[in-house]
């Protein structure tokens, strides 16, 4: 157990150090949700005038922020599976996994990084989001809870992200189908997940989609601790939590176990 | 079967394949290798691209579990003890550029279970062994390849294993890379460390292996000293450009007193014989014009592979003549 922990820290280490030294990835993973939020939020504030109940005065803004958030952790662990093929493609996945440890325990401590990596910066958008003014989050059960209940949502989407990112690299053999399959996949569900307008006031169809898709549930859940100033509307946090949590554990499980020897 | 089990308990003994077959999806692979590796030899698995050397590799690093056969290492299966007894240098340099030297060895030292003033030591000793110290702060993206392959060596080198596997480790090097990388393994060899070489690189093979495997179609063909698998040879290699070579040239060729195997190439034809002195002068009487091109040199490993697969090294599909 302490060698475990060992390695899954020496991995862990390596990829934040990674991070650190990937300037542009750090930038952008910052910049692109406050880019959305300041240019369609202001937009679609000003030049739309949202009447939805959903939408607290009509400033969608704010609205956005949670789902700005999920974004931050799709994009991030996107990025930090691109690490993955690097490493695979340099070889030295596979020199790690010539150490004595098992498969699961490289990738789980690659996993971590991602994971880690993924709540950090959701969290700092979340922390800009606070303090950039304009941007009001009633934090309905206040705000301590309310962060908490963030930080866990997002902690179980990276480990969801990251397990599904893991399945899919063990299956893809190229960056760029990697990527071709997370951008028909994860784009529109994370389109119809609730980020960019409210599931119940669309059509019965799509609002089918949405409640089917995982996504949904993270973003409700955001909504439902930081942004949204009643349960009104919302899924709600047991229901939430629930699949979010199951979904979570499947993946990263099932991602692990399929990991191999060879790569 | 008494004769395995006493070659598994032999502690000299460090690898072991018996009747090892592995077949990749697409049909290539190896079938039935038998191969031994003792304590402190360096061992060459010699054949072309696509011989199956890596894949024997694979199964001596524990990354593939042979489909027959078995494999047996340090008298065990495969498991984490004996992982962390194997060293692995992959074919291609396999280093993260954004990582510096030293920590490049630090997370492999890490995940072997090495920490702290100890860790510290070996990183610092080993760069130094391999005249890369000034550079431990360096990342490797700064690093040509001669200098990548002395950190694969490096890292492979750091928890001080028994049994080191490297694919192609001195491959597209300069001079003194190789010369630096051969004498790190040859002081290794000597405390102990059993080697396992891939290549497909004869005059290497023949200078510093103690023992060469010929590796050719997913086979072994042979397997001795290089040289006893020299010893046969005539003194002399010819390699001859003789694009109209006729077989009742050849058949003539082959009765003349002195002349050795004989091999036909795309090139030509390639001849060992006792005295190149006197057949070179005789081949130019004879043939004249017909032979546009000759190279003469000492028979060598490269030749004993030419007589025992009955083509060349390189990928050239000749035919034994």
């Amino acid at each position: 157990m302490i060698e475990f922990a060992h390695a899954s820290l020496a991995l862990l280490t390596r990829d934040l150090r990674a991070v650190a030294r990937s300037r542009s990835q750090l930038y952008s993973s910052l910049l692109f949700p406050l880019m959305l939020l300041a240019l369609l939020g202001t937009g679609v504030s000003s030049g739309l005038s949202p009447t939805s109940p959903r939408i607290l005065d009509g400033d969608y803004t704010s609205f956005l922020a949670p789902g700005m958030i999920a974004m931050t952790a799709l994009f991030s662990s996107t990025f930090s599976s691109a690490g993955f093929y690097r490493d695979r493609e340099s070889g030295l996945l596979r020199a790690m996994l010539a150490s004595p440890h098992s498969p699961q325990t490289i990738l789980f401590g690659k996993s971590l990084g991602a994971i880690l990596i993924g709540t950090i910066q959701a969290l700092a958008v979340l922390v800009l989001a606070v303090i950039i003014p304009g941007i009001d989050l009633s934090w309905q059960y206040g705000w301590l809870g309310g962060v908490a209940t963030v930080v866990v949502t997002v902690l179980a989407l990276n480990l969801m992200l990251s397990g599904l990112s893991l399945l899919l690299a063990l299956k893809i053999k190229t960056m760029q189908g990697f990527h071709l399959i997370m951008n028909l996949v994860l784009f529109p569900l994370f389109f119809l997940s609730g980020a960019f307008f409210p599931l119940d006031e669309v059509p019965t169809w799509l609002e089918a989609i949405g409640y089917a898709n995982p996504l949904t549930y993270a973003v409700d859940l955001l909504h439902y601790a930081s942004y949204a100033d009643s349960p009104d509307g919302l899924i709600g946090p047991l229901i939430d939590g629930l699949v979010l949590g199951l979904l979570a554990a499947f993946l990263f499980v099932i991602g692990l176990r399929r990991a191999p020897r060879a790569v | 079967m008494a004769t395995a089990e006493a070659d598994i308990a032999n502690p000299q003994l460090h690898a072991l394949l018996s009747g090892a077959s592995f077949v990749w999806p697409g049909g290539r692979g190896v079938s039935d290798i038998d191969l031994s590796i003792r304590r402190g030899e360096i061992v060459t698995l010699l054949g072309p691209n696509g011989a199956g050397k890596s894949t024997v590799l694979k199964m001596l690093s524990g990354e593939i579990a042979p489909q027959r056969g078995h494999v047996s290492i340090f008298g065990e299966q495969h498991g984490p003890n004996v992982r962390r007894r194997i060293g692995l240098v992959l074919q291609e340099p396999s280093t993260d550029d954004l990582m510096t030297l030293q920590e490049t060895l630090q997370l492999h030292g890490r995940l072997f279970g090495l920490r702290g003033h100890e860790l510290d030591r070996r990183c610092r000793e080993l760069l130094e062994s391999l005249d890369i110290g000034d550079r431990a702060d360096d990342r490797c993206e700064t690093l040509s390849g001669g200098l990548r392959r002395r950190v694969d060596i490096a890292r492979a080198l750091l928890h001080d294993p028994d049994l080191l596997l490297l694919d192609e480790p001195t491959l597209a090097l300069d001079p003194d890379s190789s010369q630096a990388i051969w004498q790190t393994l040859h002081n290794r060899a000597a405390h102990g460390t059993a080697i396992v070489v891939c290549s497909n690189d004869t005059v290497e093979a023949e200078h510093h292996a103690d023992r060469v495997v010929f590796v050719d179609e997913g086979r072994v063909l042979a397997e001795d000293t290089p040289s006893s698998l020299t010893s046969g040879l005539k003194s002399d290699a010819l390699e001859l450009d003789w694009p109209a070579l006729q077989d009742v040239d050849l058949d003539e060729l082959k009765r003349w007193d002195g002349v050795g195997d004989t091999i036909r190439t795309d090139q030509g034809l390639h001849l060992t014989v006792d005295n190149s002195a006197e057949i070179v002068p005789r081949l130019f009487q004879t043939y004249g014009s017909q032979v546009t091109g000759i190279r003469i040199r000492e028979s060598s490993l490269r030749d004993a592979w030419f007589k025992i697969v009955g083509r060349p090294i390189e990928n050239g599909l000749g035919r034994k003549a």
